[in-house]
C-alpha cells in the first residue's frame, strides 16, 4: 500500500483560499493557492511573518479548515472531512514539529515519543522500546528518563522530531523547528529530520525563514501575500 | 472522507503492532498522561487538593455536629430499652407534656403479647446551688426492680443507690456546674433534700442533663399524681410482632399514642429537623463547606487548564479527541475529590476524637466515610465542567501561533 501511496502526490492543494474574519475586518491570509509535495519529497516554505505559510502548515496538518479548494492527502480530499474526523487523521498520518518544541512537560523524553504510539495503538512494551530506539537515532539514548525541562533546547527540539517520525508517519510538518536554537544546532536537527524522514520515505514539509538550512530542501517554495512564488530546487 | 477504503485509510491503519483494542490501549494512555499532570506541578497539586481537604473537614464538621444534636434528643429513646412507648396524645418529643393515665400501664401488662411495661416519669426540676442560684434539671423516675429507661453509662455508683431515699444520680460532666458534686453531696432539687448517689457519663441532651431517681422519689420530686405518669414502656414478647402490638394497644388506649421505638425516635428527628432552626443552620454550613470546595477545586482545575494550554493544544494537534482530554480532567479530578476526602476524613476523625466531651461530640457515622468520597468526586467532576469547557474551546492550531 506504500508503494501505491508512492505513486500519489502527499499533498496536493488547488486553488485554496483561507479567509480570517469576515465582512469588513475579513483578511485573506492564502489566496488561490497551488501546492504541491510529493513522496518522500523535503519541501521548505519560506516567506516573510504574514505572508500565510503558518496557516498553510496549519491547513496541510488538519488542524485549520481552508475557506475553499482544494486539500488533497495521498489522493483524497480533506478539506471536506468530518470535524470528528480529523484527530484520527491527525494522529495517523501526520508527524508534528513546532516551533516551541511543545513537550508534555511531566512526561520524560521517552514517554513524549510513546505516547504519540500508545494513542495509535501501540502497546507500552512496543512504543516503549521503539522510543528508545528513535532517542537513538537522534543521538541521545542516555536522556530516555529525563524530563523536558533538564533537557537543552537543541535536545527538546530533537525529543520533538523523535515524536514526530514515531510510527513512521507518511507526513510530517515542521513549523520554524530552528527559531528557538542557534545556527549550528538548528542545522544539526534540520540535517537529522531529513534524514529519519528519508529513510521512511516520509514528506516533508517545513516552515522556516532560516536562510541556513535552505540548502537542505529538496524544493523551497516562496510565499508571499498569501501566494506561492518562484521556487527554487 | 468517503466511504471507498483509500490509499489514506490503508496508511493509517498500518501502523499498529498491537493486537489489543486500541480503546483500551488509548484509555490507559490518557490515564497515565492525567494522573503524570497532576502530580507534576507540586504547588499546584497541594493547593487543589487543600481545598478539596478545606471542603471535607467543614462539611463533615457541620454534619457531625448535627448528628450529634441529633443524637443527643434521640440518645434516651435509643437506650430506654423500650420496643414501643405509650405518650401523651399530643407529645411530638420527649419532654415533659400532659399525663399519661396510670391505667395505661395496667392496660399493657395485660395485652397480649406485651412481655413486660414500666412507667416513666421524664420532668423538668432545678437544683439550687451552694452559692446560691440554680440550674435546670431534667428528672427520669424509673421503676426498680428492672429500671427500665436507666440510668445508664454510669461511672460511678450503681443502679441500686436509688432504692436509698432521697437518692439521685447525676450526670458527671455537670459537677461543677452544679457546685462541685461528688457522692454524698447534698443538694435540694424541687425544694426537696437529694443526696448524689451516682454519676452518669455522656446524658446530656440538647436540654438540661438527665438526673436519675427512684420512680416514686421522682414522683414526689416532680409532683406527679399518683394516678399519672409520663409515659410508660413496653417490652414486646419474643415471636410476637412491635406492629401488631402497637395496634393492639392503640385500641386500648384510644386517647393516647402508641409508638413504636422506631417510629418514635423518626418522630423526634423530624421535630428537630422541621420546627427547629438546627436542621437549617447546619444544612446551610454544610452545603457551605461542599461548595466552597466546589468553587476552590473548580478554580484550580480551570487554572491548571489555562497554565497548560498549550500541552493540552499539542494533545488536540497530535490526534487527542475531545473525550480523550475530558478524561483526563475527569480521572484528575477524580485524584484530587479522592486524596483530599481520604486526608479530610482522616483530620476530622482527630477533630472529633480530640474535642469529643459529653457537651459537644461529632457524630462520624460509617455511611459519612463512605459518601465523604464519593460525593466529593462528583463534585470535583462537576467542578471540572468549567475546565472542559475551555478544552473545548482549544483549537489544535494554536500551536503554530
Amino acid at each position: 500500500m506504500r508503494e501505491r501511496a508512492e505513486k500519489l502526490s502527499a499533498v496536493d492543494v488547488h486553488g485554496m483560499t483561507k479567509v480570517y474574519g469576515s465582512g469588513a475586518v475579513a483578511f485573506q491570509a492564502l489566496k488561490e493557492v497551488d501546492f504541491r509535495a510529493e513522496t518522500g519529497e523535503f519541501v521548505m516554505l519560506s516567506g516573510p511573518s504574514g505572508s500565510g505559510k503558518t496557516t498553510l502548515l496549519s491547513i496541510l496538518g488538519c488542524v485549520l479548515r481552508p475557506t475553499s479548494g482544494q486539500v488533497l492527502l495521498f489522493g483524497q480530499d480533506v478539506a471536506g472531512a468530518r470535524e470528528d474526523e480529523l484527530p484520527a487523521l491527525r494522529l495517523r498520518l501526520i508527524g508534528f514539529v513546532f516551533q516551541g518544541f511543545n513537550l508534555i512537560a511531566s512526561l520524560s523524553a521517552s514517554e513524549n515519543i510513546a505516547l504519540v504510539l500508545q494513542l495509535r495503538g501501540w502497546n507500552p512494551r512496543e512504543a516503549r522500546r521503539e522510543a528508545a530506539k528513535l532517542l537513538a537515532d537522534v543521538g541521545m539514548p542516555e536522556k530516555a528518563d529525563s524530563l523536558p525541562r533538564d533537557l537543552s533546547g537543541g535536545q527538546r527540539q530533537r525529543v520533538a522530531i523523535a515524536r514526530a517520525i514515531a510510527g513512521h508517519p507518511p507526513l510530517i510538518l515542521a513549523d520554524e523547528p530552528t527559531a528557538n536554537l542557534d545556527g549550528h544546532t538548528g542545522l544539526q536537527v534540520t540535517a537529522m529530520l531529513k534524514e529519519l524522514a528519508r529513510a521512511h520515505r516520509s514528506t516533508v514539509v517545513v516552515v522556516t525563514h532560516d536562510n541556513r538550512i535552505f540548502h537542505l530542501a529538496d524544493r523551497l517554495v516562496h510565499i508571499e501575500d498569501g501566494r506561492i512564488g518562484k521556487e527554487s530546487a | 472522507m468517503k466511504d471507498t477504503p483509500s490509499v489514506i485509510e490503508t496508511l493509517m491503519t498500518e501502523q499498529r503492532p498491537s493486537e489489543r483494542p486500541v480503546r483500551f490501549l488509548r484509555l490507559r494512555t490518557m490515564v497515565r498522561v492525567g494522573t503524570r499532570m497532576v502530580f507534576h506541578d507540586h504547588l499546584k497539586f497541594a493547593g487543589t487538593v487543600f481545598g478539596v481537604i478545606f471542603a471535607v473537614i467543614l462539611a463533615n464538621q457541620q454534619l457531625g455536629v448535627f448528628l450529634g444534636l441529633l443524637s443527643k434528643n434521640t440518645m434516651f429513646i435509643d437506650n430506654a430499652g423500650a420496643d414501643l412507648w405509650i405518650l401523651p396524645a399530643s407529645t411530638q418529643t420527649l419532654q415533659a407534656g400532659k399525663p399519661v393515665p396510670l391505667s395505661a400501664l395496667y392496660t399493657a401488662r395485660t395485652t397480649p403479647g406485651v412481655a413486660w411495661a414500666e412507667p416513666l416519669l421524664f420532668g423538668g426540676a432545678t437544683v439550687s446551688l451552694p452559692g446560691g442560684g440554680s440550674e435546670p434539671l431534667t428528672i427520669i423516675g424509673t421503676a426498680a426492680p428492672h429500671w427500665r429507661g436507666g440510668p445508664w453509662n454510669l461511672v460511678a455508683g450503681s443502679v441500686d443507690v436509688l432504692r436509698q431515699p432521697e437518692t439521685m444520680i447525676f450526670e458527671d460532666s455537670e459537677r461543677d456546674k452544679l457546685g462541685g458534686l461528688n457522692i454524698g453531696s447534698v443538694r435540694e432539687v424541687n425544694g426537696h433534700r437529694t443526696v448524689v448517689g451516682g454519676f452518669t457519663w455522656g446524658l446530656l441532651p440538647f436540654a438540661p442533663s438527665y438526673t436519675f431517681a427512684e420512680y416514686d422519689n421522682a414522683r414526689a420530686l416532680l409532683g406527679t399524681p399518683s394516678d399519672q405518669t409520663n409515659f410508660v414502656l413496653v417490652g414486646v414478647a419474643a415471636g410476637a410482632s412491635v406492629d401488631s402490638v402497637v395496634r393492639a394497644l392503640q385500641v386500648e388506649v384510644p386517647t393516647n399514642q402508641v409508638l413504636s421505638s422506631t417510629a418514635f425516635r423518626q418522630r423526634v428527628l423530624d421535630y428537630m429537623l422541621t420546627q427547629t432552626g438546627i436542621g437549617t443552620t447546619t444544612g446551610v454550613s454544610t452545603i457551605m463547606g461542599l461548595l466552597i470546595g466546589l468553587i476552590i477545586v473548580s478554580l484550580s482545575m480551570f487554572s491548571a487548564v489555562v497554565d497548560n494550554i498549550r500541552e493540552f493544544g499539542t494533545l488536540k494537534a497530535i490526534g487527542c479527541r475531545n473525550r480523550d482530554l475530558a478524561l483526563v480532567l475527569l480521572l484528575q479530578s477524580s485524584i484530587y475529590g479522592l486524596l483530599g476526602s481520604i486526608i479530610g476524613l482522616r483530620l476530622v476523625t482527630l477533630m472529633a476524637d480530640a474535642m469529643r466531651s459529653p457537651k459537644m461530640a461529632l457524630v462520624l457515622p460509617w455511611q459519612t466515610f463512605a459518601a465523604t468520597p464519593l460525593v466529593m468526586i462528583f463534585l470535583c467532576g462537576l467542578a471540572s465542567l468549567l475546565a472542559l469547557f475551555r478544552i473545548r474551546k482549544i483549537e489544535p492550531g494554536m500551536v503554530f501561533r
